[in-house]
């Protein structure tokens, strides 16, 4: 079960993710409950396999915007700098910056199953 | 002032359109604190709802989205009249797209990771309301006069509320009988009180109930009420606090048509043309002040709509269908059949026989009779040709030239063009045009009527002394034949005024040197008194009814054979 505290530890701005919720803990939790669960972290790691900047860029633009609102920062700043990278079509370890993602996500998927 | 609060209060609609489930349930949270939430997961469902689920006040937008990007959306919204003006604010993780949607007819943008939610509901509500404000500012909220609401803004609260509160509503419509009679008589200032006087009963009614007002226009008002059990003591009311007013002797008649429990599906204009429909069904009727608009008056409304919408398909398949009575000129040592009447019969394929009396009036009443008049012209042209071909003479037909014939500027080329393509002259088809028309816009029809017989068509008034026309009117209106109406004929050997009547129609017959045209003759008794009067011409049941073309060929033929 996931916790606030859980989340805090995590690096999750949750004070800023509750106030959006407008502190309903229990929407606020569930909502952080359906990251691991995005398609677009299989999108992006596929797009990195195969080189895809384009698809990269989209990939994980998208993970970035559904998952700002919730201020989980050490995904967003990862899925950021990823966007940024693929955006500006930079030769970048994309493969490896997308498992880092990847580990991230696991770290997550583990506080919600523990 | 009161009414307007509560309209303030009314929850609005916003539609978010966003692919990202999260974002969606985020902005949901936030937005149905003030607002009604409609989502959708990208621009084409978006537009389906938008087109199909009564109105929004604001569309929140993501830009990237599968099926139909944000952008596209935003386009086909704003070339779309209505829903060009609903706002948008679009939502963005890109700092350029601002620039780029604002421009495409985005009205602000929200970014996101999204700022805190007192921010979004403040940028909304900003937006709403300027959007409303703009909408309704170059009008006038109330009406000068009685401090009722214009009729804009009536209709814009009552579709307001009915979106957002699903109490039942009924439309009511009060009309004063005779207004304009009331103001030339006593004077508009009195007309004016009067005016003020039943808007504040209104008013005070409204403060028990829940309910908004408005002056339509001159003495029409329209009022939206939640349900009330029984009117009798709210007309009562009304028309008591009426009576205060003394208007030396004069009482005022109000006229009510109400409609309970108004069809939703349909918009507030209609509730009201139903509870119009009804209050007209007053008119003239001094026995009662209130109708209702119920099942019977739906049917009725249902069955013209349904012969509105038959109409060109009639005309096509040909159910319309011309019949023709003849004339006869009773002053020889026999009656000899003279000319003809063409009468229109419709044959519905559904309906069955239709009577005129069911379409005429309906389709005079919205200009449709013009259709009717043209098909008739054009059979009536076929029909002379025909018989001058088969019985060597011409048997003239009189054609109705409705009154708005008279506005069409291209009546007298339509006219000159069947009768060129059947090689007839103008002679040989008349024009009857009914004595209502005469009272109308005199100067329009005097140009007319005298461009027409300058061509050589006769005119004929028909349905003489049923309308108003005065004396003076048929000196200065040039005709060619009096058609008496029927009811003098009918009457005439019943009672001694129809029968003086009658005399004075001959009378006026001979002093514009014209022939009068008897209609409705039945006895031979009438036909043998119309003839010692100096009647040149009879039409009627004596000798026949009105007939097919195949059945008044035998009268031709008994003609020339008898």
């Amino acid at each position: 079960m996931i916790t606030i505290e859980k989340l805090r530890e995590y690096g999750a701005n949750v004070e800023e993710g509750l106030a959006r919720c407008m502190n309903n803990e229990a929407l606020y939790l569930r909502l952080v409950g359906m990251v691991p669960r995005d398609q677009n972290f299989t999108a992006l790691k596929e797009a990195a396999n195969t080189g895809d900047t384009r698809r990269v860029f989209e990939a994980a633009h998208a993970i970035k915007g559904a998952l700002g609102n919730l201020s989980l920062t050490p995904l967003y700043e990862k899925a950021s700098e990823i966007t940024e990278l693929a955006r500006a079509g930079a030769d970048a370890p994309y493969q490896s910056l997308a498992e880092e993602l990847e580990a991230m996500r696991d770290a997550l998927s583990g506080l919600i199953e523990e | 002032m009161k009414e307007r609060q509560r309209y303030n209060s009314i929850r609005r609609r916003v539609l978010v359109v966003e692919d990202e489930a999260i974002n969606r349930e985020i902005l949901s949270n936030i937005l149905q604190s003030e607002y009604e939430v409609t989502c959708a997961e990208n621009g084409q469902q978006a537009l389906e709802i938008l087109r199909g689920e009564g109105t929004f006040s604001l569309i929140l937008l993501d830009l990237l989205m599968p099926v139909m990007s944000g952008e596209e959306m935003l386009s086909r919204c704003k070339a779309d009249p209505a829903l060009a003006g609903i706002p948008v604010i679009v939502m963005t993780q890109e700092g350029d797209a601002e620039v780029t949607s604002i421009r495409g007819g985005a009205d602000d943008f929200i970014k996101k990771p999204y700022s805190m939610p007192e921010v979004i509901l403040a940028r909304c509500e900003r937006i709403i309301d300027l959007y409303e404000k703009q909408s309704l500012i170059d009008r006038t909220e109330t009406d000068p006069l009685t401090g009722l609401y214009s009729d804009e803004f009536f209709f814009e609260y009552i579709r307001r509320f009915a979106q957002a509160d699903e109490r039942a509503l009924d439309a009511i419509v009060l009309d004063i009988e005779h207004f304009h009679l009331i103001n030339e008589i006593c004077g508009r200032e009195v007309g004016n009180a009067i005016l003020r006087k039943i808007a504040s009963l209104i008013t005070e009614e409204l403060e028990e109930h829940f309910g908004i007002a408005c002056r339509l226009s001159a003495d029409t008002f329209y009022i939206c009420h939640a349900g009330m059990e029984d009117y009798r003591a709210f007309t009562d009311r009304i028309e008591s606090g009426m009576e205060e007013l003394s208007l030396s002797g004069a009482r005022i008649r109000l006229r009510f048509g109400i409609n309970r429990q108004v069809d939703r599906s349909l918009p507030p204009e209609q509730w009201f043309d139903h509870a119009k429909l009804a209050e007209d069904g007053l008119r003239g009727d001094y026995t009662r002040r209130v109708a209702y608009y119920d099942q019977e008056l739906h049917e009725k409304q249902l069955y013209q709509e349904r012969l509105i919408r038959d109409i060109d398909r009639s005309i096509a398949d040909r159910d319309f269908i011309v019949y023709y009575q003849p004339k006869y000129a009773i002053q020889g040592d026999k009656p000899a059949l003279r000319s003809a009447e063409a009468l229109i019969r419709w044959k519905h394929p559904e309906l069955g026989m239709i009577s005129p009396g069911d379409f005429i009036p309906l389709f005079e009443s919205n200009g449709l009779v013009q259709k009717l008049d043209r098909f008739v012209w054009e059979e009536a042209g076929a029909q002379i040709r025909r018989w001058k071909d088969a019985y060597g003479r011409t048997v003239p037909i009189s054609v109705n030239v409705s009154r708005i014939d008279i506005y069409d500027p291209r009546l007298e080329e339509t006219l000159l063009s069947i009768l060129d393509r059947n090689g007839l002259t103008t002679g040989e088809m008349h024009l009857e045009i009914t004595e209502s028309a005469y009272s109308d816009d005199q100067k329009r029809l005097i140009e007319v009527v005298e461009s027409l017989r300058g061509r050589g068509f006769r005119i004929e008034m028909d349905d003489f002394g049923s309308g108003y026309s005065s004396l003076n009117m048929l000196t200065s209106i040039p005709i060619d034949v009096l058609k008496m109406d029927m009811k003098f004929a009918r009457n005439m050997l019943k009672d001694e005024k129809s029968l003086k009547l009658c005399g004075l129609v001959m009378d006026i017959s001979r002093f514009l040197d014209v022939p009068v045209v008897a209609e409705g003759v039945e006895e031979e008794a009438q036909l043998n008194k119309l003839r010692d009067m100096g009647c040149e011409l009879v039409q009627g049941y004596y000798f026949s009814k009105p007939v097919p073309p195949e059945e008044f060929e035998a009268l031709i033929k008994k003609e020339q054979t008898g």
